[in-house]
């Protein structure tokens, strides 16, 4: 799965290639608008990652281009500036999101990860599965070695997003999104809490720990080697 | 096109209506001058007409023209003509009675070759039909030359006197209008660093006094966003140092040596919670700015407040079960507005009750549909604030608790201050009241269109 990102900020451009192959992503980096382009127009890439201000030519202008070459390639935009003109102008372009600077990378990880998830149609699962921890998305029914685990509902859909994005750590505005469908910036420590709380109910009990704090950066779901 | 100043525009009709009061008194004066004269005019030929007449009928024709001279030389400007029935001229008095003179009977007022002349036609024998006709002519010259002199001397009164109520009206207008200069003087001193400065509203004549007190009250205004936007200035500095120099101490002092890889994985977490800290200010910051510009534009969505509402209590419920602490909600209503927005607002209020609500407290959150309006509250048990912090609290990096620490907390004191920015540019206001035991945000949101 190979990415192209276009940045023009040697730092920027250099730090979010290295953070994207270190989360497995075949990823290319250019520093100008006509080069950038060239090689979006090529079809090689499941994603876009583009910034707004280019030396040449305008991530707009490569959206633009993008699309009147009949391409579907999903694009991302990272702009500095979050006029809402800019927004609006993005979304009529056919951008797929946008990410504001200053952003965190866990956030645009896990962003990279939904637009490529788009594409391809998930399985219809039943259940979601992680070491001995099973959750039946027909009945609603969570276990843990084999012992019925009681949620809320807002837990149970807590659970299923960080089971189905096992590995992948969370931001907290994402789960903050995803879950309860609260899309803006918030200070607040309500997804500390409700990860709290549904560790009290899925972890605690037993020996090996399934959900993680990754400090400063999210949540992930994962077994880890005692 | 320059407008006129006041003190000129004043004199200028102060001038006017001098004018036109002395022209009309002037006007009144030399027509009733006139009428007088011609009524003199009138007695005088009336008189003589009888005499003449007597002269004609009663003498014995030989002795006519004697009697006419005789009765004419008594008066030195009187001519005397005499036309026969046939229109014929008979007689004339002196060779200076111009040839062509008014036909219609009774007094007229001729001119000619630079004299003035009144005229009275009359019969001879008024009771006969066919009679010669008397044409007396008075010459009324020196009246005329006192009338034109005297509509000369009006002339120029009416000049002289809107010439010197112009001057008096600038000079009464200039000192009148003094209270606007120290006005004009007080505004031209005033600059950011002398925000200050006020007029004296108990010196100023009534009439200014309001506007006085409006320019006194702009000023403070003025002075109160002035003061508060360079506090704000400051605050980012305070806010952003701590953070800063956590940074830089923390990170030299890492590198200072070598040491064991954890210890370098701790100092990179350490620094990204600053940063992530900063990340958020800065947001809130522009979130904000945004807003100081007015590009904050909301969208109209339908939106029932109570789902709203219900939802953010969902959020929160395990916040609350916490802390152990109630929260509910009452009413319900319908609203435009962004949703997105709106739900970031009551968040902020519901974060804040939270964080000030001792154990075994509650939360209600109330909708009341008005009229005109809607009125959400948030409110929550726990300590009054002091009435005079309460405008306050809306105010950026402000904290009801100053043992807060700059920058180790997660809040940054900005989420009021967010909340206040959106309700306001849904047209809305809120404000904040208190007493013992509870405090409560009210929001209006109008309903609009």
């Amino acid at each position: 799965m190979k990415l192209l990102i276009v940045e023009d900020q040697p730092k920027t451009g250099h730090y979010l290639r290295q953070g994207l192959t270190e989360a497995g992503f075949n990823t290319e980096l250019v520093a100008d608008g006509n080069s950038g382009q060239q090689l979006a127009l090529s079809g090689d890439y499941a994603l876009l990652i583009l910034d707004v201000m280019l030396p040449g030519r305008s991530g707009w202008q490569i959206l633009n281009a993008v699309r009147s070459a009949g391409l579907d390639t999903p694009v991302l935009f990272l702009t500095a500036k979050d006029a809402v003109e800019d927004r609006v102008h993005g979304l009529e372009l056919g951008a797929d999101d946008y990410l504001v600077k200053p952003f965190a990378f866990s956030e645009l990880l896990a962003r990279v990860r939904s637009l490529l998830r788009r594409g391809s149609a998930a399985p219809q699962e039943t259940s979601l599965q992680l070491a001995d921890l099973r959750l039946d998305l027909i009945r609603r029914r969570v276990e843990r070695s084999g012992q019925r685990i009681d949620l809320t509902a807002k837990e149970f859909a807590l659970l299923e997003m960080l089971l189905r994005r096992q590995g992948e750590v969370l931001p907290k505005s994402l789960i903050a999104s995803q879950v309860w469908d609260m899309n803006f910036d918030s200070d607040t420590n309500v997804i500390e809490v409700a990860i709290r709380r549904l560790r009290l109910k899925i972890d605690d009990d037993f020996p090996n720990k399934l959900i993680h704090t990754v400090r400063g950066m999210g949540y992930v779901l994962e077994e880890r080697p005692a | 096109m320059r407008r006129l100043s006041l003190s000129s525009r004043l004199a200028l009709l102060f001038a006017a209506c001098t004018a036109v009061v002395s022209l009309f008194a002037g006007v009144l004066f030399s027509r009733a001058s006139e009428a007088h004269f011609i009524e003199l005019d009138q007695q005088l030929l009336d008189g003589k007409l009888i005499g003449l007449r007597r002269a004609l009928q009663d003498v014995q024709p030989a002795q006519r023209e004697a009697r006419l001279a005789d009765e004419l030389s008594r008066q030195a400007d009187l001519a005397l003509r005499i036309t026969g029935s046939d229109g014929q001229r008979w007689y004339d008095s002196s060779t200076q009675i111009p040839t062509e003179l008014p036909k219609q009977s009774g007094l007229s007022t001729i001119s000619h070759d630079g004299a003035d002349y009144r005229v009275l036609n009359a019969p001879l024998y008024p009771d006969k039909s066919d009679t010669p006709q008397l044409t007396l002519l008075l010459d009324i010259t020196h009246h005329q030359h006192f009338l034109q002199r005297m509509q000369h001397l009006i002339w120029l009164t009416v000049g002289l006197s809107a010439l010197a109520t112009a001057l008096l009206g600038a000079w009464a207008a200039r000192s009148g209008l003094r209270p606007l200069r120290r006005m004009s003087a007080v505004a031209r001193g005033i600059s950011a660093q002398s925000l200050n400065a006020r007029l004296p509203e108990a010196q100023m004549p009534p009439e200014l006094a309001e506007m006085a007190h409006s320019f006194n009250a702009m000023l403070g205004r003025l002075d109160d966003s002035f003061q508060r936007l360079s506090a704000f200035s400051a605050d980012i500095a305070h806010e952003l140092r701590t953070p800063l120099s956590n940074l830089l101490t923390h990170t030299q002092v890492t590198l200072t040596r070598p040491r064991p890889l954890e210890d370098y994985r701790e100092a990179l977490h350490s620094n990204l919670e600053e940063l992530q800290w900063m990340a958020q200010l800065v947001n809130d910051m522009l979130y904000l700015a945004k807003a100081d510009h007015g590009l904050l534009m909301p969208k109209r969505e339908a939106l029932e407040l109570a789902d709203e509402s219900d939802v953010l209590l969902e959020f929160f419920a395990p916040l609350a079960e916490d802390a152990g602490v109630t929260l509910s909600r009452q009413g319900h209503a319908r609203i435009k507005g962004d949703r997105s927005m709106l739900r970031r607002a009551l968040s902020n209020l519901l974060d804040n009750a939270l964080r000030f609500t001792p154990v075994a407290g509650s939360v209600r959150l109330s909708i009341d549909d008005k009229p005109h309006a809607v009125q959400v509250s948030v409110e929550n048990s726990g300590e009054e604030i002091s009435a005079e912090l309460l405008p306050r609290l809306f105010d950026r990096f402000y904290r009801a608790d100053p043992a807060r620490q700059e920058g180790s907390s997660e809040h940054a004191g900005l989420g009021l201050a967010i909340t206040q920015s959106i309700v306001r540019a849904h047209g809305g206001q809120i404000h904040c009241e208190s007493a013992t035991g509870w405090t409560r945000f009210v929001i209006e949101l109008p309903k609009g269109a």
